[in-house]
Order: structure tokens, then C-alpha cells, then sequence
């Protein structure tokens, strides 16, 4: 069992909290990301568990295994668990084969078994005959490749990357993305990975945990996070967001109306405890935003806008419509469609997309 | 059409040509010549007579012991400073630089003071006061040579290593920690190996820069009969002068020298890590719990010997009227009033001096730009070749530039021997590499954009180089500029050689006063000589804060 319990963790950097009286539970075989923006805490967060830094409060255990107290921290040699670092950090005095035997040396394994084992875990990471090189005759993402062979070769329970894909190209980065979550389900091993790329989170996650000031905001399966965001940061985080403002009409629980763009109602499920005339903000992404003839209009829920700009991306068109009421929503509509700017359109809400918060 | 940097080409392949080429070029002529013509007999008799060969061997045992000493004390200095959280690192930094700043010969004196069989302070208290006969320490010996080289040497391996220790990312140690590496199994299997190159450089360099150092060896060296091969080579110029055989001593002085320099290139070409990973993040520092006093104790230790004895023993001698024990009774100043005021030879030194000084640093720079920019901003033929004649000093001794100067000079119809212009020649030919490096550096973090903008915008080739260009390179060519001043200020090896009582200079008339017995001048002048250097480096500081200030790497690295 190589479950992960955190609780109530607080780490401080001098004035700074990195951490703070964070809780998590991490279940074994479960593949977790941490996503924030830089400084919220995660890589923190990830150290604390690899056992690199001592809490200044809280305890993380492993099973039954108490690993970190403010006063007492088994190191990381004897946690057994796997890293993977930003900077691959593959050792440039070391060939390939040298570099991914070393933690089998350090566990004494026999010579035989050991080359048995590194050409095994070579070849599931597809690096194969690369054994005598050294790093600098790799590129990137073999390095990449090495530096996850290296960990993976001493079976860990569990495996910790720090935005192990950030420093690859676009196209290398979503095929190690694939060939991350593959091996995932091959070895069984418990994910906890870092990154502040949302897209990548969501493509490999079990569940997210967004992270923002040191604490979790959100934590949840991606289509949860992205489609509900429990509040506005995590709104923002995971992708494009109009947020906007907006008065409550009746409230009714999920069939609540508000009024936006001046007075025009629609229909959204409204959180518990708001009442009518109260001005909130509506959360709705631009893919959930429809354009329709203006023919439609007056219809309810339907909200009469302005195109002001056009932008053609090829798979999709991006652009911005103003209300009555001067509010710009960012759209982003099918390429096929043929928008002018200054034509007048109808904008429909999907409003089991949208979120809304308190103003 | 002319272009300028044709220009710019011809006057720097002249001035290295006069600079470098000939006089090394006279140099091996000298060497294989006798009485006009062909002969190998000098370089028979360099390594055929018991003299030399002792001479070669101390130069050998010296610049082993030196390399091996200077790595047993920087290493652990620089592994406190960038690893630990040992106390007073400023401090642990300062005294590797003062150690590096301060003039050989200094220390030599210094010790001298205080470990002469004899009159040595030291020895006395243990023999005269103790009655611990045994416990006295003789500084004319190999030893004591050893002794007082080391505080000059260190300071390179201390340089490199902590910078190299500092360069190597944290994520390689954790890496290892996180795969059940323990922390010595980290450090043998990850951290050695990835310094190890700095560390092989900072000993090879220390090893170069020892067997050079004549002043020590001429001041502690010679009373004991231990002769090296800078010692021997100045004995040569003995009335009367034996050229052949001073030029193929030479000879083979740059080749123990270039030898040394070549392994270290070759081994830092093959094995750099210096390129180790983006992000860099810092190595946590080890916690030595109450180990850090210890570790502390042999930092202090390193600042006693290398820089609180000799300083305040200097100090000491320079202020009383007779040296020895009870030496505190009689305090005067007369020994400063005499070195600064009523002795002219050394009052025309310090000038002399601080004229040579500034205009070495200044047409070493003008050079090393002139070199530098060749090599980054144009695609002239021959521009490698040039910026690697101009590195060719490097691998020579103060005392071979001197010799080859005068084998050289002494064949062309012009009467420079014996003036301030042929030591200016030989202070620029030696030290023009610190020029090249430092304008090479200041000019490469420049990129060619900033100065194609200036183009594109419409300013001239000239306009572009004093408005963008000049002003950006500034703080480094400054620094370089530094970089050559204080060494130029201090020069013995060299100059010892080619001067003349007219042309006198500081570390000259020092080693003169030595020979004559006036310690008290000596030492009054020794401190006079520190007091400008540090002058210099407070008034340069100064005047290029925040913007000129040298890098810690970079001293090491222009420094080899």
C-alpha cells in the first residue's frame, strides 16, 4: 500500500508560507497533479513528501509509516521513493547504463540481476541500445527518458515528477504525456506530479488538485475542476474564462435567473444562500458561448450583442462580442461560421457550463 | 578602401609580433646558439650539470607540494563556504582574497621575520624564552619555501571549486538521495566527479604560479641553498651573463609550465560539466551542528598563517626601531619617513611603479579589445590565430619574459635596454592575456543585435562603438583593467631582470632593501605597497559600484 496521507502541513519560507495547513489524501495507484501558477506552493508541497524539507507543522505519513513531523524526518535515501526533476538532472559524468544502475548499486543488487533490470526499463521507455551514452549525446527528451528509467528501475511505490515536461517542445511533450499515463497503468506505481499546465494536468490525472497561496483551492477528477472551479481562482486557472457581472433575478436553486448585458435574463443553478437583486458574477468559458442569428431575439435567454473583433485560428474563431451594457465576452465558435465585426448576434449561454460566484 | 578593421588587425598583429613572437622567437634562437652558431650544447649543459638538474627537481617537489597543499586548503574552504553553514563566510572570502592580492615577496619577508634560525621572533621565543629548542623552525628550507608559497596558491583552487561547487545543480545530489545514496555516497559518486575538473585546474594552476613566483624563492630560497629554476636562470645574469644557457634553462621552465597547462585544458576540454542544467536551484546547505566551530577553527587558521602573521609582522618590524622581542618599546616612524621621503631610489620606485602599473593595465585592455573584438564582431582570416598568440604568455614565467626581452632587444639597434619602456614591454607582453580574457568576456555578453540596432538606426561603425558598444562593455573592461593593475604594481620576476637605477620599481627596490638587511624599510615599504593596491581597489570599487565589481569565477578563470 502506498497510499499518501498529508495532514495539516505547513511549511514557511522565513515570512513567506509556502505551505499552509495543507491536508491531502493520496490514494495508492491514484495518479494526483498538483497545478498552480509558479509560487503557489506545489513544488513545495512535493518536497516536503520526497522528504528534502521538514514541516514546520503537520505530519506526512506513507500506509502506516510516519515519514515527516516538525521533529522528526526520515531522509529521502530511505523513503524509497522515485523523483523526477525539471532538469532531468541526469548525471553528465555517467553513461545512460550508469546513470539508471545507480540506485540498484546503492541496493546492492547483484551485477547480473541489476543489467537484467536496466535493460528491461530501458526498453519500456523505448531507449533501448542507448546504454554506452552519455547524456550530452541525448536530446532532450531522452534525457527525460533516462532520468524516468533511472527512477523507475527500483520499483517505487511511488513516483513525485516536477514538471518533468516542461522543458520539452510542444510535439515531444504530448507523447511523453501519453507514454507517462500508459506506464502509469502498466506499473501500478502512485503518481503525485507537478506542473502548472492545465492541459497537461487534465490529460494524465486521476484528480487535480489546484493549488493557489499554499492551499488547495480545489481538489477534484478534471472534468469536475474545469467544468465546476469552486471559486474564481480556479476558474481562471483552468482555462479562458468570461467572467460576468450579473444581478439575481429569482433565486431558485439550479433554476435561478439572472440578468446580464443589461436586462436580459438567463437562466444558471445559483449556490444556496443567494437571494434576488444580489449581484453576482457569472463564470462561463468561450466554447460555451453560442452565436446565433439576431432573428432569435427576445427569445429568453437570449442576450443581443455586437461583434467587435474577429480572430481566425483555423480550427476555431475567436472573438469578442459587447453587450448593450458595454460587457465584452470572449467566444470561440466553430471556423466554419462567417462573423463580421460589427454584426449584431444573438448570444446564448450554456448555462449548465456556467459557474457563478459572489461578486 | 581601408577599413577599420584592417586597421585594427595590422596594429594588433604588430604589437603581438613585438610583444610575443620575437622575443620567444630570439629566445630559442639564444637557446640553440653559441658564439654564432648552431649547437645544442646549452640545453646539454642545462641537463647534464648537477646544478640544474637540483634546480629543476626543487622546482618539481616545490610546485607538487604547493598544488597538493593548495588543494588540502581550498577545497575545504570552498566546500564551508558553498556547502555548509560554517560561520563567517564574508571572512572565510576575504582571506582567499587577500591572500591572492598580496605580494609574494611580502610574505616571504614576513616569515623571514619570524622563522629565521636565528633572529626569527618565533624561533627566539621558543629557544631564548621557552628554552624548546625543538620546537624552532628553520624558513630557509624547502619547507619553509613551501610555507610561503601556499598562502598565494590556495586562493586558486579555492576559487574554482567553490564556483564549481555552486554550479552544480541541487536536483544532481537529490537525484542520487532520492535512489538511497547516503550523503557520502552522494558526494563520492555525483558531487566529486562533476568538481573534480575545477579542482584538477585550481591544482595545476596553483602548480604553474608557484614554480614562478621568484621572489619567494629568491628571499627564502636562496640563504637556505635550496635553488629552483627561476633562481638558477637570475644567477645566469651574474657578471658575466651566460645568455645561451639562461635561454635554454628557459626553455625548459615554459615547458614544465605549458605541460602543466596543456593537462589542464585537455582534461577540463574533455570532462567540463560547466553547462549543468537550467533552472538552477541551490544545493541546501549541510547542517554541521557544533562541527562548524571546528570547521571554523581551520578557516581561522588558514587567515592567521596567510594573512594576520604576515600583515602584522610586517607591521610590527615596520614600526620599531630594533627587532626582536621586547620590539614594542621603541616605536617610531622613521622607516616610512625614510622610504617615502628621504630615499629617493625608493621614491622614484613608487612612482615608477604606479606609471608602469597604470600603463600596463591600460594598453594590456586596449590590446585584449582590439584582440577580442577581431574575434567576436569580425570574419577576418587569422583572428583565431591571433587571440591564441595572444593566450601564449600564460605559459610563460616572469623571469623567461624577461630573458627572452633581452635576447631579443639586445640584437635590435634600439637602446630600450635598461629604460622604463622594455619593462613596460614585458609587464604588457605578460599580463596582455588578463586584457584579451577580460575584453573577450566583456564583448561576448554583448549581443550583436544591441549593436546592429545602432546600425539599422543609422549611426556609423564609430558612432555604434563609443555609443553601444564601448559603454556596455565598460564595468568588464574596467575589471580587466583591475585585473592587470594589481599584478603589473607588484611584478618582481620580470623586472628584476631588466631594470636599471633609473628605473627602479616597488617590489624591486623592496627585494634590494631586503638584500641590503634594512628591514625596517623593507618592511615599511612592503606595507606602503599594499596600501596602494588596496587603494586602487577601493577607489576602483568605487568608481564602478554596482556595475564593475569582479565575479568570483571569473578571477580564477582569467587568472589560468
Amino acid at each position: 500500500m502506498a497510499g499518501i496521507q498529508i495532514e495539516r502541513v505547513t511549511k514557511r519560507f522565513g515570512a513567506v508560507t509556502a505551505v499552509r495547513d495543507l491536508s491531502l489524501e493520496i490514494g495508492d495507484r491514484e495518479f494526483v497533479t498538483l497545478l498552480g501558477p509558479s509560487g503557489c506552493g506545489k513544488t513545495t508541497l512535493l518536497r516536503l513528501i520526497a522528504g528534502f524539507m521538514t514541516p514546520d507543522a503537520g505530519s506526512i505519513r506513507v500506509g502506516a509509516r510516519m515519514l515527516s513531523t516538525p521533529t522528526a524526518v526520515v531522509p529521502p535515501e530511505r523513503r524509497g521513493m522515485g523523483m523526477v526533476f525539471q532538469n532531468y538532472a541526469v548525471w553528465p559524468h555517467k553513461t545512460v547504463y550508469q546513470n539508471v544502475a545507480f540506485g540498484l548499486e546503492v541496493r546492492k543488487v547483484s551485477r547480473g540481476d541489476a543489467q537484467a533490470r536496466v535493460v528491461r526499463v530501458l526498453e519500456l521507455v523505448n531507449l533501448a541500445g542507448l546504454e554506452g551514452r552519455y547524456p550530452s549525446e541525448l536530446s532532450g527528451g531522452q534525457q527525460q527518458r533516462v532520468a524516468l528509467a533511472r527512477s523507475l528501475v527500483v520499483e517505487p511505490d511511488i513516483l513525485l515528477l516536477d514538471e518533468p515536461l516542461s522543458n520539452l517542445d510542444a510535439k515531444l511533450r504530448e507523447r511523453m504525456r501519453w507514454e507517462l499515463k500508459e506506464l502509469q497503468r502498466r506499473t501500478g506505481i502512485t503518481f503525485v506530479y507537478v506542473t502548472h499546465d492545465q492541459s497537461e494536468a487534465m490529460a494524465l490525472s486521476d484528480r487535480i488538485a489546484v493549488m493557489h497561496g499554499g492551499e488547495i483551492m480545489q481538489l477534484g477528477a478534471p472534468r469536475l475542476v474545469y467544468t465546476r472551479p469552486a471559486n474564481k481562482t480556479v476558474a481562471d486557472f483552468m482555462g479562458l474564462v468570461n467572467l460576468l457581472p450579473a444581478q439575481v433575478v429569482t433565486f431558485a436553486g439550479d433554476d435561478s435567473m439572472v440578468a446580464v448585458g443589461g436586462e436580459h435574463p438567463i437562466a444558471v443553478a445559483l449556490p444556496p444562500g443567494t437571494v434576488a437583486g444580489q449581484t453576482v458574477q457569472v463564470a462561463v468559458r468561450p466554447e460555451s458561448v453560442r452565436l446565433i442569428p439576431l432573428s432569435a431575439a427576445g427569445t429568453p435567454g437570449v442576450v443581443p450583442g455586437k461583434i467587435a473583433e474577429v480572430t481566425f485560428l483555423g480550427n476555431i474563431i475567436d472573438c469578442y462580442v459587447t453587450l448593450d451594457d458595454g460587457t465584452r465576452i470572449r467566444a470561440q465558435v466553430d471556423s466554419g461560421r462567417v462573423l463580421e465585426v460589427g454584426q449584431a448576434v444573438g448570444v446564448e449561454f450554456d448555462s449548465r457550463q456556467a459557474s457563478v460566484f459572489s461578486a | 578602401m581601408v577599413r577599420a578593421e584592417h586597421v585594427v588587425m595590422a596594429g594588433s598583429v604588430l604589437a603581438l609580433a613585438v610583444l610575443v613572437v620575437l622575443p620567444l622567437a630570439f629566445l630559442g634562437w639564444g637557446s640553440v646558439t653559441a658564439d654564432g652558431r648552431l649547437t645544442l650544447e646549452n640545453f646539454r649543459d642545462a641537463l647534464s650539470s648537477r646544478l640544474y638538474v637540483q634546480a629543476l627537481r626543487n622546482s618539481l617537489i616545490l610546485g607538487l607540494a604547493t598544488a597538493v597543499l593548495s588543494v588540502a586548503i581550498g577545497l575545504p574552504l570552498a566546500w564551508a563556504v558553498s556547502r555548509t553553514n560554517v560561520p563567517g563566510k564574508p571572512f572565510i572570502h576575504f582571506t582567499a582574497v587577500i591572500s591572492y592580492l598580496t605580494p609574494p615577496f611580502l610574505t616571504a619577508i614576513a616569515f623571514v621575520n619570524l622563522f629565521s634560525p636565528r633572529a626569527g621572533l618565533v624561533n627566539r621565543f621558543f629557544r631564548d624564552v621557552l628554552a624548546m629548542p625543538g620546537f624552532t623552525f628553520d624558513v630557509f628550507s624547502m619547507a619553509g619555501l613551501i610555507l610561503v608559497t601556499v598562502p598565494h596558491t590556495f586562493p586558486f583552487v579555492y576559487l574554482l571549486a567553490a564556483s564549481a561547487l555552486e554550479s552544480v545543480d541541487a536536483s544532481m545530489e537529490e537525484s542520487a538521495q532520492i535512489l538511497g545514496a547516503g550523503r557520502w555516497r552522494t558526494a563520492l559518486a555525483v558531487t566529486g566527479p562533476l568538481v573534480a575538473p575545477a579542482l584538477l585546474s585550481g591544482a595545476l594552476v596553483a602548480f604553474v604560479n608557484a614554480i614562478a613566483l621568484f621572489g619567494s624563492q629568491a628571499i627564502v630560497g636562496l640563504p637556505g641553498r635550496v635553488f629552483t629554476l627561476p633562481t638558477r636562470i637570475y644567477a645566469l645574469f651574474d657578471y658575466p651573463p651566460q645568455y645561451g644557457l639562461a635561454s635554454a634553462l628557459s626553455l625548459i621552465f615554459v615547458a614544465l609550465t605549458v605541460a602543466a597547462l596543456y593537462l589542464q585544458r585537455r582534461y577540463l576540454a574533455r570532462r567540463s560539466y560547466v553547462t549543468l542544467g537550467g533552472k538552477g536551484s541551490r544545493p541546501q546547505l549541510v547542517d554541521l551542528g557544533p562541527a562548524r566551530w571546528g570547521v571554523f577553527g581551520f578557516c581561522a587558521a588558514v587567515f592567521v598563517v596567510a594573512v594576520a602573521a604576515p600583515y602584522l609582522t610586517l607591521l610590527a618590524v615596520s614600526v620599531s626601531r630594533s627587532w626582536g622581542l621586547h620590539f614594542w618599546e621603541n616605536l617610531t616612524l622613521q622607516h616610512y619617513r625614510f622610504v617615502l621621503l628621504e630615499y629617493d631610489v625608493t621614491r622614484r620606485a613608487i612612482w615608477n611603479s604606479l606609471i608602469l602599473a597604470s600603463a600596463t593595465a591600460t594598453l594590456a585592455v586596449l590590446l585584449g579589445s582590439f584582440v577580442g573584438w577581431l574575434d567576436l564582431r569580425t570574419t577576418l582570416r587569422g583572428r583565431k590565430l591571433l587571440d591564441y598568440v595572444s593566450l601564449i604568455p600564460l605559459g610563460l614565467p616572469g623571469i623567461v619574459v624577461a630573458v627572452a626581452l633581452i635576447q631579443f632587444w639586445l640584437r635590435v639597434p634600439l637602446p630600450i635596454y635598461g629604460s622604463l619602456l622594455i619593462i613596460l614591454l614585458a609587464y604588457t607582453g605578460r599580463f596582455v592575456p588578463l586584457g584579451v580574457r577580460s575584453a573577450n568576456a566583456a564583448f561576448r555578453q554583448i549581443d550583436p543585435s544591441l549593436e546592429e540596432t545602432a546600425r539599422v538606426t543609422g549611426a556609423g561603425w564609430l558612432r555604434t562603438f563609443c555609443s553601444v558598444t564601448l559603454p556596455l562593455a565598460r564595468p568588464g573592461l574596467f575589471a580587466g583593467w583591475l585585473l592587470v593593475f594589481v599584478p603589473a604594481l607588484q611584478e618582481l620576476s620580470a623586472s628584476v631582470l631588466l631594470f636599471s637605477s633609473g628605473s627602479i620599481t616597488l617590489a624591486v627596490a623592496v627585494y634590494n632593501l631586503y638584500e641590503t638587511g634594512a628591514l625596517g624599510p623593507v618592511s615599511a615599504l612592503a606595507i606602503v605597497t599594499m596600501l596602494i593596491i588596496t587603494a586602487a581597489l577601493v577607489v576602483a570599487t568605487r568608481l564602478g559600484r554596482g556595475q564593475a565589481g569582479i565575479p568570483r569565477g571569473e578571477r580564477g578563470a582569467v587568472a589560468q
